[in-house]
């Protein structure tokens, strides 16, 4: 028999809070994070704005993040199990080195004498996703399995479905799974900002009818899945995964690759309908409207019965982060029957005609929720989880 | 466990394929010559245009190991002979190696103002200078995405970090999706590359060179079915990270793939007496391709009944020691 999964930790470090608890209050308050980004100068950028979160300290963002709302999920956890069958699963992309770094190693170009020095400057393990995973086995003491997914903006979530994977086949008895993204650095903003990928009216509004593209944000949310239902808030009860095959920056229209993926989630967990869907919302205008066809095409006439939201509208879009931040989403609905909002959602686009949840968050009891998680290239994950 | 490799593709400084992969000579590195020219190493031979990935535009948006990634994926589904591909799985450990640096000189080039770079002059002309896709080259998954989009793979899918280990946690998920029914079909493998400036000044900091890593480059992919729905070539009997208790006794042939010396010894000591074959003593250090390249130098061994049974070890600059055994198909 397939061994069940609980959820018994979370912890977030978001532009609206630098613990869970403190960010749930401020997105179920409807506040948004969104602002000019001020940490290096953005003239002539494409895109101007960010949720970024300050102060972070010296070093490795993504190292700083990642560790204090993984503290707060394992202090929550207070587990006690021998050290070999904790794994950790980190969703993660390469970091990189200071802004000054890159610009002197590239001017040195192929001047050798010049370069060796330069490399010297490039932190250890700054600009490897694994980095990340092993601060955290070195921070647990655990010493069963380390994984490190690099799946773009689905990295995370894919991080948690390898945790949950490998405690349902007995590989693990406690994870600590879940990412981290933080690229708000000149590079990706200019990059993401070229591609017209960014909004360039800087509002953040998933879903709404003047949605011109996503907000770059940054944050870490971590979960402790475990074998035992001790303490357990949650159960992590499906796994879906899909890839949609189609195009490298635009999902495909109909939504097909995703629909599988959540079809996949519902039926691992035993489920046709649900609560509270926590979607992947980016603000941008295919990834919406692909999204919104999909939730129709798999959900019909039960989707009347489920509120839906982004809480990219509020914090942005954590890229490597934002899956688990959502999954956060859903296991709040489930937890405490706080439905988190949509913040920025006005004026929502006919072509996706959702029961959204606008505003301030609404309060209901959720059995079951979903989480959505697409990334750059076309993996798709769903996760579906349910109440105790 | 009881999985079936029912096809493969190499692609490695050796050339094409992995049948005879061990027996060709590799070929000698240049890409590194300009930025450090004491580097040496083994690079992937120039494909020819047919054998290459997708067409001409496609491939100037991919990554040198996203190209090496989506030869290999094509060339395993067509020899698994798997033309509907909606449902296939793919897991691939990929590298942080990123695209070619060539973008981000342009663009700051055209930024410095009085000699120093100009955030303003970058915003307002260095941007438009370079290519914006060049976002998608450094993206990690897509060294999987762009095979996975031309060959149309649909099914359950992930990118693992890799400098070893996960290139053997990418195999386990593969086998594990067949196994749980999350898929019936999947790829697994690695792709990567250590010849990237940027990499050769980390492994070079972090003391690898010096202690003898070989840089090199590649992609190796299997395709694996349950037992029993396809003519296998081999079979996997264990896939894990950790421990190679137990995995090596009844093995007449140890294949190892080593970062450097003191790796080698330390795999060279748990193949004790057996005859081992030495990977990355003769195509040097891929990195997460590694693995997998090791994997197939093994079912090149088995499939021409040098083999019944190989234990393949792999020890990358992680430190994390990947185990496999294959056997050969009854």
């Amino acid at each position: 028999m397939t061994r069940r999964v609980w959820v018994v930790g979370v912890g977030a470090v978001t532009p609206l809070g630098a613990t869970w608890v403190d960010s749930v209050a401020a997105l179920a308050a409807g506040e948004i994070a969104i602002g000019p980004v001020t940490r290096f100068d953005v003239t002539g950028f494409p895109s101007t704005v960010a949720a970024t979160i300050e102060p972070v300290g010296a070093g490795d963002r993504r190292l700083l993040l990642a560790r204090t709302a993984a503290a707060e999920a394992w202090t929550q956890a207070a587990i006690d199990v021998p050290a070999a069958r904790i794994g950790i699963f980190v969703g993660a992309e390469a970091g990189r080195p200071d802004f000054a770094t890159v610009v002197a190693v590239s001017r040195a170009g192929g001047n050798v004498a010049a370069l060796a020095p330069l490399a010297a400057r490039i932190g250890r393990g700054a600009t490897s996703p694994g980095a990340v995973a092993s601060m955290l086995a070195a921070m647990t003491g655990a010493h069963g399995p380390v994984e490190t997914s690099s799946l773009a903006c689905a990295s995370s979530a894919a991080a948690i479905a390898e945790a949950g994977r490998c405690i349902r086949s007995g590989e693990c008895d406690v994870a600590l799974a879940g990412g981290v993204g933080a690229d708000v650095d000149q590079l990706m903003l200019a990059s993401f900002g070229l591609l017209g990928a960014l909004s360039a009216r800087g509002v953040s509004c998933p879903f709404d009818v003047q949605r011109d593209g996503f907000v770059l944000g940054e944050g870490a949310a971590f979960v402790v899945l475990a074998r035992e239902p001790r303490g357990a808030i949650a159960e992590l009860a499906g796994i879906g995964r899909t890839m949609d095959a189609y195009r490298l920056t635009a999902p495909e229209p109909e939504g097909a690759g995703a629909a599988r993926a959540m079809q996949s989630a519902l039926a691992d967990a035993g489920l046709d309908a649900v609560d509270y869907v926590q979607t992947h919302g980016t603000s941008t205008p295919l990834n919406d409207a692909a999204e919104a066809h999909a939730l129709h095409r798999v959900f019909g006439r039960a989707l009347d019965r489920a509120r839906v939201a982004s809480v990219k509208g509020a914090i942005g879009h954590a890229i490597a982060g934002a899956g688990a931040l959502g999954f956060l989403c859903a296991v709040e609905a489930v937890a405490r029957g706080t439905l988190l909002p949509t913040a920025g959602l006005a004026h929502p686009d006919p072509l996706c005609a959702l029961p959204h949840v606008v505003g301030t968050a609404a309060y209901a009891s959720a059995a079951s929720a979903l989480v959505n998680s697409f990334a750059f290239g076309g993996a798709n994950v769903s996760l579906a989880v349910r109440s105790m | 466990m009881s999985i079936a490799i029912v096809g493969g593709s190499a692609v490695s400084p050796a050339g094409l394929g992995w049948r005879g992969m061990m027996d060709r000579q590799p070929n000698r590195a240049t890409l590194l010559a300009v930025t450090h020219p004491a580097a040496g190493g083994f690079e992937v031979p120039a494909i020819p245009a047919e054998h290459d990935a997708g067409d001409a535009k496609s491939r100037r948006l991919m990554s040198r190991s996203a190209r090496f990634a989506a030869i290999a994926a094509r060339d395993a589904l067509r020899e698994a002979g798997w033309s509907d591909r909606t449902d296939v799985g793919y897991w691939l450990g990929v590298g942080a190696s990123g695209g070619p640096l060539s973008e981000i000189v342009t663009m700051l080039q055209i930024s410095i103002d009085e000699g120093a770079v100009s955030l303003a002059k970058l915003g307002a002309e260095g941007l438009l200078a370079s290519n914006p896709l060049h976002t998608f080259q450094v993206l990690n998954n897509f060294t999987m995405c762009h095979g996975a989009i031309l060959e149309g793979t649909g099914g359950p899918n992930g990118a693992l970090f890799s400098r070893g280990a996960g290139t053997v946690h990418a195999l386990g998920e593969a086998i594990h999706a067949i196994e749980s029914g999350d898929c019936d079909r999947a790829l697994a493998g690695g792709a990567d590359t250590a010849l990237h400036p940027v990499t050769w000044a980390e492994l070079v900091r972090d003391g690898f060179a010096e202690r003898g890593l070989v840089p090199s480059e590649g992609a190796g992919v299997l395709a694996l079915a349950r037992v029993g729905t396809a003519v296998p070539l081999a079979i996997i009997e264990h896939a894990s990270v950790g421990d190679a208790h137990g995995a090596i006794d009844d093995a007449d042939l140890v294949v190892i793939a080593p970062w450097g010396e003191p790796a080698r010894g330390r795999l060279r000591d748990l193949a004790g007496s057996r005859t081992v074959l030495d990977l990355t003593a003769i195509h040097g250090e891929a990195l997460a391709a590694t693995p997998a390249l090791a994997w197939l130098a093994a079912v090149d061994q088995i499939t021409a009944g040098r083999s019944q049974r190989a234990t393949i070890l792999s020890l990358g600059p992680d430190g994390e020691l990947g185990v496999v055994v294959l056997r050969r198909a009854a």
